[in-house]
């Protein structure tokens, strides 16, 4: 099987953004973000431009902070052909008969070009802005509730369920999922911690991750194999013609002192383990391997955690993941754009090649 | 002000883009719809951008799509049907207990970005109790309303938008809510809250939360006090109801009476007894008792025993109909959404035949006022 490779969808308004420093988090999460708004001209254009990149999907992000991701795949899923849309959503805000409505006639809208990115939350604060009010661990059980319900209408026929958190009483709808090959979404699972671990092996079909080096990772990805699950890491990539000019690149972003302190502020309250970790490894060491730094997660968050070097490098180091057993990667760079067009350009067509001999 | 017309967005598969259609055909379309069988499940772009664009044509202000296990997602239909039109806006019609409300807020916000503020919204407490419990609701009737008045009472907070959000009620708590994504539309910054229903309940939920109450079309002088009592309180009040014009009376009398069904439908079997817990199906199952089922000399209920009060229909030649309108007009009724077999046909003869009369004599009425 050939890797399969997604990107991060752009937030409003960055698209035409040039630097790391103005799409930070920091920034983001103001008020007056432009983060807030539907950018049909600049997501348009994006979209072509990673349906060309040979990207096959793109990951929208949930936040109070941004536009719902469900209308936005719908609306760029209608001007876009091949596209998929990997749609985060919490699974504490909704009863999962309407999700599945909701989830089922989007895929029936885009060609099924549809698939889930299931959050069990993020932090307490934010939560409760949304109503819910559950610990860390309850909204895991709840999640799990959730999917399971979920997946009940994605077999068919009439779904009964009397869980703790839902109760379904003889459910049916009859807009199914509909896709080429295929009667129920991807569902990918993120996070971490025990729980996430679980809820992916027993209600998804792959676990999303951040990357670590592959000594590391090497043993939690067979365990999702052995058990048919598959396992996506979440990256950064800066692509260079050298690994010197791909650092200096990377050392360009580290923004000023400002945005790290509140990027800082961020994570530490989140109940998040995912961030947690990524900032401990940060502060230890940056470096994780020779092409694997953590030098950005303090002032852009976790998912910073970039994969730098030459185009030769690059591919090497994708297909030592696809060696222990990675089969998908969502990436992000600076600008997005720019970095995508390098990454199908330099990159893609390495990977492709080894993987055909 | 000019009196506003809605219709309802057609079902999936029910516009024959291609083909004539007959009245006949387009009702037993509609009351198979909910069959298993039935292309309604399905989203249906090419009908729906061509239904669109005649309405638009036509002078239709919005089309309200409705909300059933039967069918798609009224607000995912109504993201992409919006791409493809430029004027008409969406009533969406949406069950007030399947979702919390900061998120059902940033929903309908992201879709007024995305389509030009071009959304309002029609709450209904709740359906049948078997379609409820398949949606994970297990509230009682009365409750539902009181959950819905909680539901609209923080998506109203959220969309007064001076600050955050903190509600702490029975059904709902939300803690320091807040959301960045705006209700965007020229010259709002909320959509418009239709709330449907009969009973008391329905009424106090309108006045309390609502912009407009949706009801079926019942005789002027039977809505006249219900009608005023709202107006009173700043709520509009929007009729649902069936059109059937046709160049005489005669014709559209035979036309209607051409959609009952051939033999009489044994009473335990009619769509009344689904919708067991609905005020509105209670009172319309009582109409049949009414004889012929004319609630004035152009409306007229036969069709409701068999099909539910929504076949409540206005029938008759273009001014007919205009006079019936205007009459609505003048007891304070401010907006229609209608229906009509087929809905392409009925939409079109609408616009070309009877909305330039009421025009006309509302401009009349205007310049005898100035």
């Amino acid at each position: 099987m050939s890797l399969r490779f997604h990107w991060m969808f752009p937030k409003g308004g960055e698209v035409a953004m040039k630097t790391a420093q103005e799409t930070s988090r920091v920034l983001t999460t103001k008020s007056t973000s432009p983060a807030a708004l539907p950018d049909m001209e600049g997501w348009t254009h994006f979209a072509r431009s990673a349906e060309q990149a040979g990207i096959e999907s793109v990951l929208l992000s949930f936040s109070r902070y941004e536009p719902d991701t469900m209308f936005v795949a719908c609306a760029v899923g209608r001007a876009t052909t091949k596209l998929k849309f990997i749609v985060a959503y919490r699974t504490g805000m909704h009863q999962p008969a309407s999700f599945v409505q909701q989830i089922n006639t989007l895929s029936a809208l885009i060609g099924g070009r549809v698939a889930l990115n299931i959050v069990a939350g993020s932090s307490t604060e934010e939560q409760r802005g949304y109503g819910d009010f559950l610990a860390h661990d309850e909204r895991y059980a709840r999640a799990d509730e959730f999917l399971s319900v979920c997946n009940s209408f994605w077999r068919g026929g009439e779904v009964d369920f009397d869980g703790k958190y839902f109760c379904v009483e003889r459910g049916k709808l009859l807009t199914p999922f509909l896709a080429p090959d295929r009667s129920a979404p991807e569902v990918y699972v993120s996070g971490h911690s025990e729980q996430a671990q679980q809820l992916a092996r027993a209600r998804g079909s792959c676990w999303l991750r951040l990357i670590d080096t592959p000594e590391k990772l090497r043993a939690p990805v067979a365990r999702f194999r052995e058990r048919g699950v598959e396992v996506c890491l979440r990256l950064c990539v800066i692509c260079r013609p050298t690994r010197e000019e791909a650092i200096e690149a990377a050392e360009a972003l580290l923004p000023t002192d400002d945005i790290g302190r509140q990027e800082r502020g961020i994570l530490a309250r989140s109940d998040s383990q995912t961030l947690k970790q990524a900032l401990a490894v940060a502060d230890e060491v940056g470096w994780l391997n020779r092409n694997l730094w953590a030098g950005l997660v303090p002032f852009y968050g976790s998912s910073a955690i970039t994969l730098l070097g030459s185009p030769e490098e690059l591919a090497e180091m994708f297909l030592e993941y696809k060696r222990i057993g990675v089969t998908q990667f969502i990436i992000a760079g600076w600008p997005k754009l720019q970095e995508m067009l390098i990454f199908g350009r330099d990159v893609l067509p390495l990977i492709r090649d080894a993987e055909q001999h | 002000m000019s009196l506003r017309f809605h219709w309802m967005l057609p079902k999936g598969g029910e516009v024959a883009v291609d083909a004539a259609q007959t009245p006949q055909e387009a009702a037993r379309y509609r009351l198979q719809a909910t069959s298993s069988t039935s292309p309604a499940p399905r989203p249906d772009m090419k009908g729906w951008t061509h239904f669109a664009r005649s309405a638009e044509q036509a002078g239709i202000e919005s089309v309200l799509i409705s909300f059933s296990r039967y069918e798609p997602d009224p607000f995912m239909v109504a993201c992409a049907l919006g791409q493809d039109t430029e004027k008409l806006k969406f009533i969406v019609a949406y069950r007030s207990g399947l979702l919390q409300p900061t998120t059902f807020v940033q929903q309908t916000n992201t879709l007024s970005a995305l389509i030009g503020g071009r959304v309002a919204l029609n709450i209904v407490a709740g359906s049948s109790k078997a379609e409820q419990r398949g949606y994970g609701d297990f509230l009682a009737h009365d409750e539902r309303y009181a959950r819905a008045d909680e539901f609209l009472a923080v998506c109203n907070c959220f969309w007064r938008g001076d600050g955050e959000v903190d509600f702490d009620g029975k059904y709902y708590r939300v803690e320091k809510g807040k959301l960045h994504t705006p209700f965007l539309a020229p010259g709002r910054s909320a959509p418009e809250v239709y709330v449907s229903g009969h009973s008391e309940q329905a009424e106090r939920l309108a006045l309390a939360r609502g912009s407009c109450l949706l009801r079926v079309a019942d005789a002027p002088g039977k809505l006249q006090p219900q009608v005023a009592r709202m107006r009173e309180r700043g709520v509009e009040v929007c009729l649902r109801l069936c059109v059937l014009c046709r160049p005489t009376r005669e014709e559209a009398v035979r036309i209607a009476e051409s959609l009952l069904p051939e033999r009489d439908i044994p009473r335990q079997e009619r769509i009344v007894a689904v919708k067991d817990d609905s005020q509105m199906y209670r009172e319309s199952s009582a109409a049949n008792g009414r004889g012929d089922g004319w609630l004035t000399g152009t409306l007229w209920a036969g069709l409701v025993p068999y099909h539910g009060p929504v076949w409540t229909t206005l029938l008759g030649t273009p001014s007919d109909i205009a006079e019936s309108l205007l009459e609505y007009r003048d007891i304070g009724v401010t907006q229609f959404i209608m229906s009509g077999w087929p809905e392409l046909d009925e939409v079109s003869t609408f616009g070309r035949e009877v909305l330039p009369l009421v025009r006309r004599a509302e401009e009349g009425d205007e310049k005898r006022g100035a």
